[in-house]
Parts: C-alpha cells; structure tokens; sequence
C-alpha cells in the first residue's frame, strides 16, 4: 500500500522516469472523477467494513487498482460500477485475511459535526443506525448501501457483489427487513 | 430463539408494484410531504413500502452525514503516489525475467561442473562404484543386473542431470515463486 512507500522508494521509482505508468485516464479525468466520488467510494467502504483505518486504506487502494485495470468505459456510471466492484472485493479481501479491527463508534466531536436541524435527535439516529448496521453481514451492509445511499440498480449490486441479479431482490428484502427490526421497527404480521 | 432470529426464519419474500415508487420518493426526500397522497395512503398500509422508505431515509441520512466527515486524501497526491508505484511495479515486473534467467544460467553451469568433476575425478568414480557395489550388495535380487550396470558404468551422468533439473527448479520456484 501507498502508506508503506519511503522517500528512499520515491526518489528511486523517480529516477525511472521516462517510463510509462501506462493509465488509461489521464490525470485531469481522474481528478474530476475521484472529486467526483472518492467521498461516496470511502463511505461504503467505512460501512461495509465497519473500520475508518481501513476505510482510508482501501480507498487509496481502490483508486490504484481502478487505474491500474486500464479498462475502458462507456460512461460515467459504467465507471462507478467498476470503482464499487474493486471497493467490495477488496472489503471482501481484508474481511478474510481478518484485517478488519474492532467497528468504529461515533466520538461526540463526530457527532456534533453532523450538521443536522436538530443535532441530538440526528446523532442518536445515526448511533441506532451504525450499531444496527454492525449486527449485518458484510453482504447484507453493502447490498443496503449501495441500494440506498448510492442509488445503484439491482444489476449494477449484483454485479458489484458477485451475485446473480434473479437473487438479489430477496436478498434485499431479507437485509432490509433484518436492518428495520434491528432498528425497531414492528415486525410484518403486526403491520398488515 | 430471538425475536429477530425467529421473524427472520419465517420471512417470505414479498414483493409490491409500488416499490420503486416510494423508493424514488424516499431517495429524492419528497416523501411525505412531496407526494400524492394515493402513495402516501399505500406506504402507510404496506409492509414492504414502509420499510422501504424507512430504510432509505435512514440509510440516506447516515451517508449524508458519513460524507460530511470523510476525510479523503487530496487527489493530486492520490494520482502521483499511483503514478510512482505503477513505474516502481513496473521495473521490478521488467526486472523478473532477468533474474530468472541468471539463475537457470547459474544453475546450468553448476550442474555443468558437477559433471565434468563427476567424469574426470578418479576418486569419485572410485567412491562411486563403492556406493554402488554396495548398494548392489544389499539390493542385489531387487535390482535387474542390467540396470546395474547401467548405473555403475553411467551414474555421475545421471547424477549430473538430476543435479541440474534439481538447480533449475529450485531456480524457477526461487525467481518466480516470492512473488
């Protein structure tokens, strides 16, 4: 990872200048489009994983891999889609080599910064929120968010997740039933 | 058994036509002021409706909030630090070969002079044929003659040979395998 490179490692990799990093993108594109979405990419990856450090980790690595593919898209939201699926293989990845550490929790500066109309309320909601979201699968995180927070279509998680899209809406469903009663909301029989 | 675990076990999937409406509404925070009063009269009665615009009010709010404290690094560093690793993965992808061809290199010209030591030294030969006199001695019903004579007149050869495909793949594993 980019955090491990020293200044020794820098100015040698300098002094092969000359050779060709070989990015499909160049470099004012990816600005425009890392502006773009890094916020989102690094989000999903802090849900999904449940660990801000690895969070920032992950995101630099996501860009990496993403410039490094050198694939070509069609349009920005081919783009995002493939950004996603490098994110979530690689949540996938650290999930399995047990990098990830103990789930982070809302500090009260966090908490006071979430620029909310009514700032208690909005943090107790988000505290509900975070512990509700910790008790789901890795899966099930990400199926949500990239659903709801993200807007993605039922193909573009599929693909993102490595599923099949015929089973995703049930998927779904179970994750989005599982996330309302963790936060409280009545079971379905009392509803109907 | 829980009360999550249990309401989870008997769960049916349920699907409702007025889904990905409330999801629009939910995800572009129209709901419920901003809607028809038709969809709001739905949502309320229905299950799936329901959780689906609680669900993504929740979900939105919390990424709304998340954004606010990301703290990504700047993307001008984000683009020269991939730059630099790229060239450094570059030159140590370029560098491999090398490495892996000097070593079978190696590898050939020891076993080469494990060859020409094993063909002209007397007194391996001679430490040779004891081995093998022995070995003929101890195995003498388990091995054919034929073979034995083979392996008395040609074994520095084919030590050699087993010697240098023993080098070359030590080498290969050694050059290709730390990655």
């Amino acid at each position: 990872m980019f955090r491990d490179m020293t200044f020794s490692d820098v100015s040698r990799t300098e002094a092969l200048d000359g050779t060709c990093a070989g990015f499909v993108m160049d470099e004012d594109t990816f600005r425009a489009f890392y502006e773009r979405t890094a916020r989102g990419v690094w989000a999903y990856l802090a849900r999904v994983t449940g660990d801000r450090q690895l969070a920032d980790d992950l995101l630099q690595e996501t860009f990496y891999r993403f410039l490094r593919a050198a694939a070509t898209h069609d349009n920005e939201s081919h783009r995002r889609n493939s950004l996603y699926r490098i994110a979530t293989n690689l949540a996938r990845d650290a999930r399995r080599r047990s990098l990830i550490r103990a789930p982070f929790s809302l500090s009260s500066n966090d908490i006071e910064r979430a620029g909310s109309s009514d700032p208690r309320d909005s943090a107790e909601r988000n505290t509900d929120f975070t512990h509700a979201m910790l008790h789901l699968k890795p899966r099930e995180r990400a199926m949500l968010w990239l659903a709801y927070a993200e807007g993605a279509s039922h193909r573009e998680i599929a693909d993102a997740l490595g599923l099949r899209p015929g089973s995703l809406k049930p998927l779904l469903f179970r994750a989005r039933r599982k996330l309302a009663l963790l936060l409280g909301r009545a079971p379905e029989k009392e509803k109907r | 058994m829980n009360p999550l675990k249990r309401e989870l076990k008997d769960l049916e999937f349920k699907d409702c036509e007025f889904e990905p409406d409330a999801l629009a509404a939910a995800l572009q925070s129209r709901f419920p002021e901003w809607v028809d009063a038709g969809l709001r009269a739905h949502v309320a009665g229905c299950a799936i409706c329901s959780d689906v615009v609680a669900i993504a009010s929740a979900v939105d709010e919390a990424r709304e909030e998340m954004r606010g404290r990301a703290t990504v690094p700047d993307s001008g560093r984000v683009w020269w630090l991939a730059q630099v690793r790229a060239r450094r993965e570059a030159a140590e992808a370029a560098g491999r070969p090398i490495t892996a061809a000097q070593l079978i290199a190696f590898a050939c010209a020891v076993g080469l002079l494990g060859a020409c030591f094993g063909a002209t030294s007397t007194r391996f030969q001679s430490a040779l044929g004891w081995i093998a006199s022995s070995a003929a001695g101890v195995h003498a019903k388990a091995v054919p003659p034929a073979a034995m004579g083979v392996l008395v007149q040609h074994g520095a050869f084919i030590l050699a040979i087993a010697a240098v495909f023993f080098l070359i793949s030590t080498a290969v594993y050694l050059a290709l395998g730390r990655d």
